[in-house]
């Protein structure tokens, strides 16, 4: 192989080289030489757990950052949140330590927070809420567990008993079955009968359950009392309708009760009412003596009978009288 | 004692190796052959075995992470081993590794029948440093070459694992999957970090053999001691170098 040869291939074989180099950087940081610059979050609780530095955080699920250090501050424990600054963090928005797998890795979840929220400044201290981790999981199923072995045990204790107070609840049912067997097999025989009456077709239930006719004439009754649910049905539809019209104020009824103008003329009218009634009550007026003066009612007798006994007179002397009466009043 | 003054004797010819080779630095542009001569040997025909070597690292791993994973229900996780694993430590390690076994035995074959010979003497005879031929541009090259067999290195084992994980049933996670974690886990400062360790590695174990190479007395039985001695001390080297520059560049 000449020189020239060799020359060439060593600066394919480079830049060949130099090209997967600059692949392996935009596939892997995506062009990016320098982090972009991150603004920091401080999330304090009371026990930081397994989180680590370089753990993730993530906004609803999503990788939003990574946990810049964790340091203890007082009483309690922090850990510096770096954040991509392009992802504002609502200010009401709420951290927490999230378990990514049972081998350990955990994780800072934030969630979205209110829409709208002001985001959280630079440095700013994001509220945090203390969630039960695995360890505290484990020791509550550990007691749920005991809890429930203890609960077994006292029901295997009701089922066996002892033995000195009569057993468990199976012995005295025992007890209870060998006492009662002959109550027992009578009962038995008594349902046996029934249902062999009923088979055989004998009293309402048995011709309930035999009878096509019976049968026919219940789904006939069941048909007549649909229908009259049908009309019920329609009087109450119709009864709405009405109910609708009154109270939009259409027809006599819903003027009576709905018109303002209405009601007072009723209002005036009862007062009316009132006043004649009064009045009649007191004796005023013509109707009032009518009603309330013997007197009136006296003479009104006596004009009568005297009306009547002209009209009997009249009666008496017959057309001729009438007939005077007439001259009379002509000439 | 005799061992401690041996690995002494041998740590101080190969700085001063190294300082009398930095010195002739400027006359690397008149070397331009014997450079890329040596980036053809130590790049281009080391390849095939880095790309075989690196293909069935990254399937092993591949493997060997989902056996392991499986258990704790994370085989999702395996893209991420192998991409991290890959370009931070068995990348360069490994191909260090080639390096010393195939490159680094050469070199110091070549260089002690040079000096068995007295093909070295005849250089010095002549006023032309070894340093400045024999080693400044071995030094060079390496460093040019290392970079580039570990990107491959990286980007053959990363595919052989995405092979593993796609296609044999017991780790079964789809490319997609294992790619994601590998993007998501893996940082290009991670492959910046393995190509700095490499290019220690790499440098560590042709200065070695060539030190070895140049050092080597005797006749010509002492050529085969001498490169079983280079490869060995250039393997002890990189394994111990591998702690303090991980530690380092932490």
């Amino acid at each position: 192989m000449n020189s020239t040869q060799q020359t060439a291939r060593v600066g394919l074989f480079f830049l060949l080289g130099i090209a997967l180099v600059w692949v392996t950087f935009e596939t892997l940081s995506d062009g990016k030489i320098f982090e972009p610059r991150s603004h920091t979050l401080i999330a304090g609780f009371d026990d930081l757990r397994q989180l680590k530095t370089g753990d993730e955080v993530r906004l609803a699920g999503v990788r939003v950052g990574s946990v810049q250090k964790t340091r203890l501050a007082g009483r309690h424990a922090e850990a510096v949140l770096e954040i991509d600054p392009k992802v504002p963090i609502a200010g009401d928005a709420t951290a927490t330590i999230a378990m990514s797998g049972l081998i350990g890795g955990n994780y800072v979840a934030i969630d979205m927070g209110t829409p709208g929220a002001p985001a959280l400044a630079d440095g700013a201290e994001i509220k945090t809420l203390t969630t039960p981790d695995l360890n505290t999981l484990m020791s509550d199923i550990g007691g749920l567990g005991k809890q429930l072995q203890e609960s077994l045990g006292t029901f295997s204790a009701a089922i066996n008993g002892d033995p000195k107070t009569g057993g468990g609840i199976i012995q005295k049912l025992e007890k209870i079955l060998a006492d009662n067997t002959a109550r027992l097999n009578a009962t038995m025989t008594n349902l046996q009968e029934i249902t062999d009456k009923i088979n055989r077709g004998d009293g309402t239930l048995g011709k309930l359950v035999n009878d096509p006719k019976l049968h026919d004439e219940l789904l006939a009754t069941v048909d007549e009392i649909k229908a009259t649910a049908t009309q019920a049905k329609e009087f109450v539809a119709n009864a709405q309708s009405v109910m609708d019209q009154v109270k939009s104020g259409q027809g006599a009824l819903g003027t009576l009760v709905y018109d303002p103008k209405a009601a007072a003329d009723i209002k005036a009218s009862i007062a009316d009412l009132r006043s004649v009634s009064d009045k009649l009550a007191k004796g005023e007026g013509t109707l009032g003596k009518l009603i309330n003066d013997d007197g009136l009612y006296d003479s009104a007798q006596v004009t009568i009978k005297k009306v009547d006994r002209t009209l009997d007179g009249l009666n008496d002397s017959g057309p001729i009288t009438a007939v005077g009466i007439v001259a009379n009043a002509l000439f | 004692m005799k061992q401690i003054n041996a690995v002494l004797e041998g740590a101080g010819s190969m700085v001063m190796l190294l300082l009398r080779a930095g010195s002739y630095a400027g006359s690397l542009p008149r070397q331009w052959a014997r450079f890329v001569e040596q980036c053809y040997l130590i790049g281009y025909t080391t390849l095939p075995i880095v790309t075989i070597l690196s293909f069935f690292i990254g399937t092993v791993l591949a493997l060997e992470a989902g056996y392991s994973m499986e258990g704790f229900g994370a085989k999702e996780f395996i893209g991420s081993l192998v991409g991290l694993s890959m370009a931070r430590e068995l990348g360069p390690m490994m191909t260090s590794v080639l390096l010393a076994g195939r490159v680094g035995s050469a070199i110091t074959a070549e260089l002690a029948s040079m000096k068995v010979y007295h093909e070295v003497d005849a250089l010095t005879t002549m006023n032309i440093p070894p340093a400045k031929i024999l080693v400044l541009p071995r030094l060079a090259a390496v460093l040019v070459m290392m970079p580039v067999l570990i990107v491959f290195a990286n980007i053959v084992g990363w595919f052989g694992g995405s092979v593993v994980a796609r296609y044999v049933s017991s780790v079964g996670i789809s490319s997609e999957s294992y790619f994601a974690a590998l993007r998501h886990y893996t940082k290009f400062k991670d492959v910046m970090n393995g190509m700095a360790k490499a290019e220690v590695f790499g440098f560590v174990v042709v200065l070695v053999c060539c030190n070895i190479g140049l050092n080597t007395r005797g006749g010509p039985r002492e050529i085969g001691a001498a490169v079983t001695r280079a490869v060995v001390t250039s393997l002890i080297l990189i394994l111990i170098l591998d702690y303090f520059v991980t530690k380092l560049l932490m």
